[in-house]
């Protein structure tokens, strides 16, 4: 009886939400002035890459306000996640970010083994940081590819997939997935790297400094794309920082913030590599972040592939996962900026509480602060330089 | 700094109901009224930052909500997390956005998420849920759809 009533008010609030579509905006259609408009985007719209509502109240061209309505895609995966054993959660992870799998795997295998305390072989731990930095090319590469394609530039898809099939072609013959890679276990891998992913991973290494730079003389250091991008929704130190923006968007305001970093997990206190800031926080700067960063991500493999130590690559697990009560948060560095864990055991199989901190959250929770003021087509511009990925904010 | 010199700094203005340390973490229970007091202090004495998130957890047995506010500094490098106890019948609390401008997302979703009220927010409209599910992550949620597959 008590079910029924539920799926009733359900269907009948629904009915109410379509009759007054704009019920969730700040700005009511009777107050605006004569020369103002409202205008949807999304949620079906191709510069979301995904589904993501944003209504914008227009005079003219300029932005006046902006109001971003998500949730279309929530499927509470953290309350599935109460619901299921530790080794079961770990392909929900995967799917939060399509495009950086490994990154996310990768974090909440990190808090399983911090509050087992279980330390890893140091093979599995380079052969983390491998998958890890190719997964980080991968996603910055499609990055490219649709930031091209939304401010109007079809060619640059073309370049960069030639290059990502190469890397993809590698992470899938470890994880066996082309896009929503699993391969973590706690407490290392199930199975070692193919054979042959070394000849691949040096051919790659090779010449991949060469694409980026034909990369960049195609798109980012083109003129148009320079007059479009520079000195459009520049985003302050000051600001970035209080919305908790992380990752690219953050180091292009001359922040030089990068978890690997800032607060090394796992073995990357051992590489030498380079946190890649911007200066002016403004659109262009976040699309030169990720292009350094994909060079410093193969400066990385290469100390990776030269330092790779033989031996195991699993760790003694027990085979029931029953960590001991109590509570832990790890982060890695996503492509897109701290991914963390915040897991609360009561010392059964299952979690008692599961949190999931998604970059892109607060990424796009600062959206309204610099797109604010400027022309409905930078709108589009400014949003495909913080790289969001829907799921992870609808989660 | 580690975990002793943090809470004596926080002892030292504030009320600390409760504390203990958590795989070398700070946990620190305050009142409810002081959490405004309490967040600016570490934002801006203390350098804390980063708000990394807000979230709470249903505890029926003590029939208490938790307000979860985890905090790490990028200069000192320190966490540090700031636990709140609600009445899980009313469960209000003041809002920190004026703090950090990251909580507004953080509270509307642990707010439709556990049924709570953030006070005086900018926008207590729902974020990730439509309209006519109330409280999912609570521990005795039930809904019509979560019914076991029948077996074969």
């Amino acid at each position: 009886m008590k079910a029924k009533k539920v799926v009733k008010d359900q269907k009948t609030n629904k009915k109410e939400k379509t009759e007054n579509m704009t019920i969730k905006a700040p700005f009511e259609l009777e107050k605006l002035s004569n020369d103002e408009y409202i205008l949807n985007m999304g949620p079906q719209h191709p510069s979301t890459h995904g589904v993501l509502r944003i209504i914008l109240k227009l005079d003219g061209e300029v932005v006046k306000d902006l109001y971003a309505d998500v949730g279309y895609i929530h499927s509470s995966v953290e309350k599935m996640c109460e619901n299921k054993k530790y080794e079961m959660i770990m392909p929900y992870t995967d799917r939060l970010d399509y495009l950086s799998a490994v990154n996310y795997n990768w974090a909440y295998a990190l808090a399983v083994e911090k509050l087992m305390g279980i330390t890893i072989p140091e093979r599995a731990e380079y052969i983390r940081v491998m998958l890890a930095e190719l997964n980080r090319i991968m996603s910055h590469l499609l990055w490219y590819s649709a930031y091209g394609m939304d401010v109007g530039a079809l060619t640059p898809i073309m370049y960069a997939f030639r290059e990502r099939e190469e890397v993809i072609d590698m992470i899938e013959g470890m994880t066996g997935g082309r896009l929503t890679h699993n391969a973590f276990r706690f407490g290392g891998f199930k199975n070692d790297l193919q054979k042959g992913f070394m000849d691949s991973l040096k051919k790659f290494i090779g010449h991949f400094n060469d694409k980026i730079d034909e990369y960049e003389a195609l798109l980012i250091n083109n003129v148009i794309l320079t007059a479009r991008t520079k000195g459009v929704g520049i985003l302050s130190k000051e600001t970035a920082m209080s919305y908790g923006v992380t990752g690219p968007s953050l180091r292009g305001s001359d922040c030089a913030i990068d978890l690997r970093k800032t607060a090394p997990y796992s073995i990357y206190d051992k590489f030498d590599f380079k946190v890649c800031t911007g200066k002016n926080g403004d659109t262009w700067d976040r699309l030169k972040v990720r292009m350094d960063e994909m060079r410093e991500s193969t400066k990385i493999l290469k100390q990776a592939m030269e330092g790779i130590p033989a031996g195991d690559i699993m760790a003694k697990v027990p085979k029931i996962i029953k960590p001991a009560p109590g509570e832990v948060y790890t982060k890695v560095e996503s492509a897109r900026g701290e991914f963390g864990v915040y897991i609360i055991s009561d010392g059964t199989d299952k979690p008692y509480r599961i949190k999931f901190r998604s970059p892109s959250f607060s990424n796009l929770s600062v959206l309204k602060e610099i797109a604010i003021g400027s022309k409905i087509a930078d709108v589009v511009a400014i949003m495909g330089s913080l790289d969001l990925v829907i799921p992870e904010i609808d989660r | 700094m580690n975990f002793t010199e943090i809470l004596d700094k926080l002892k030292a203005g504030h009320e600390v109901l409760e504390s203990k340390e958590d795989l070398g973490v700070l946990n620190a229970w305050v009142a409810p009224k002081k959490i405004r007091d309490v967040i600016g202090f570490l934002k801006d004495d203390m350098h804390f930052n980063q708000l990394s998130f807000v979230t709470a957890v249903d505890l029926p047995i003590t029939n208490n909500i938790e307000v979860v506010y985890r905090l790490f500094s990028y200069e000192t490098k320190d966490n540090v997390v700031i636990k709140v106890k609600l009445d899980r019948v009313k469960p209000e609390i003041e809002t920190i956005t004026g703090i950090f401008a990251t909580a507004n997302w953080h509270e509307r979703e642990t707010a439709e998420m556990f049924g709570m009220k953030f006070i005086n927010h900018p926008d207590p409209n729902k974020l990730l849920l439509p309209d006519g599910i109330e409280a999912p992550l609570r521990k005795d949620f039930t809904c019509a759809d979560m019914v076991p597959l029948p077996k074969a």
